[in-house]
């Protein structure tokens, strides 16, 4: 497609949206967090931002649940996913297959080092337990494993659970932010506000970090490589300390082996692929 | 004093304040070990326990304090060391799951001894670990 014809191609959907009473559908316009404002990754998945406050507006404090997502840009690439989550958008049947949809920075590579092996995953902006959505690709993003499990995951836990538990809803907001016209997100703002309690139960705004340790990514393009002296890991033996009851496994010095029961203790010295391919998963907070 | 306590898989218990999860079926049992004991906790974990008004409950801001012996305190994100020495038993329960955490569990599990453990399944929750130590 043309340059002109490109920057046509939203302005005209935004006038058919007008024109045709759909401006509902699309979510309010929203300004995410500037990446100059997040700090540098430092080992941690995600860090606060606007110290845990989301950026909802009071009328959008509803008790009708509501979903919406951002057409893609002119790259291709998705914008923010809205939904008040209410037990009523959540799925009751298991998620069907989204390996059709190719976005923004699609890369299928593999490195050892990587838990399940492939870098990247085709990441939900809300996550299917919460709303349902399979293939829908103005919802799925490229995303390495790390951004998936060990960032967004628990955060989409958080709130499932709250939602199952109290049948309130939940105000959730999932934005990716791109630096320039790079392919591949940066990171995810997400925020979220529980609604019948004001906040009590669920309130947080943080960013994520689409990053994978051990691997350079090239943002522009989704290209990647294995850092310098990192090793993919194979053969290499090193003393884990493993979770038996959780499939944890952790670094000895770990935080978590220190709370471990005893019963459930194991050392283990040998490479972390084959733990993975015995069914254990990294602990989230060493990332071993 | 017996404090029971919610950890998630890296042991984490609390997010910006807030509690990490919750399960109906987990405060039923709870509720089941009272057994004509003192149960207290504080106003914030109160507010998940309403739902079963009967419960014998004590509410009090400094309940870590004032708990005698034998006594179970429901605990959410209050450190647990500064009261080490009066601990008599640990109830752990297990989400068995993943989610954000800032607060975490204090004690060192490695200087108590695993007396019992079960699973159960939760109202939210797939499975659940019980685990009660002693010092």
């Amino acid at each position: 497609m043309k340059p002109l014809q490109k920057r046509l191609v939203p302005l005209l959907l935004l006038l058919c949206l007008t024109l045709t009473g759909c401006m509902d559908l699309l979510p309010p316009e929203h300004t995410s967090v500037s990446l100059e404002d997040v700090p540098a990754y430092a080992g941690e998945p995600y860090v606060a931002i606007d110290d845990n406050q989301p950026d909802f507006s009071e009328e959008d404090l509803t008790t009708e649940s509501f979903e919406s997502y951002s057409p893609l840009d002119s790259l291709g690439r998705c914008g923010a996913a809205y939904a008040n989550v209410g037990v009523d958008l959540m799925p009751t049947e298991e998620r069907g297959s989204i390996g059709q949809v190719q976005p923004s920075g699609w890369h299928t590579v593999k490195y050892d080092c990587v838990d399940g092996k492939y870098l990247y995953n085709r990441c939900h902006l809300i996550g299917y337990q919460l709303t349902g959505e399979n293939a829908n690709e103005e919802n799925l993003i490229t995303g390495t494993r790390y951004l998936n499990v060990d960032g967004m995951l628990p955060f989409e836990n958080l709130v499932a659970d709250y939602v199952q538990e109290t049948a309130n809803h939940v105000l959730y907001r999932v934005t990716p932010v791109f630096e320039g016209d790079n392919l591949l997100a940066s990171g995810v703002q997400m925020e979220a506000l529980s609604v019948e309690d004001g906040g009590e139960g669920i309130c947080f705004n943080v960013y994520v970090y689409n990053v994978q340790p051990g691997v350079v990514i090239d943002y522009a393009t989704g290209e990647s490589a294995l850092e310098d002296g990192a090793t993919a890991g194979e053969g290499e033996a090193v003393t884990y300390i493993l979770n038996t009851s959780s499939h944890k496994f952790h670094y000895p010095d770990c935080s978590g082996v220190a709370n471990m029961s005893e019963a459930n203790k194991e050392t283990f010295t040998g490479s972390r692929e084959e733990l993975i391919a015995q069914g254990y998963e990294p602990c989230g907070q060493c990332n071993p | 004093m017996i404090p029971i306590l919610c950890v998630d898989d890296s042991g984490g218990t609390m997010f910006n304040h807030r509690r990490q999860s919750q399960d109906r079926l987990l405060r039923q049992d709870v509720l089941a070990m009272v057994h004509g004991r003192r149960l207290w906790m504080n106003a914030y974990s109160l507010r998940q326990f309403q739902s079963q008004p009967e419960a014998p409950i004590t509410v009090d801001e400094d309940f870590l304090a004032k708990a005698g012996p034998g006594e179970l305190c429901f605990v959410e994100g209050l450190p647990l060391l500064p009261h080490m020495d009066r601990i008599e038993a640990v109830i752990l329960y297990r989400w068995n799951r993943r989610y954000p955490a800032d607060t975490y569990f204090d004690l060192p599990l490695s200087t108590y001894r695993l007396r019992e453990t079960k699973d159960f399944p939760g109202s939210s929750h797939k499975t659940i670990t019980k685990e009660i130590y002693t010092p």
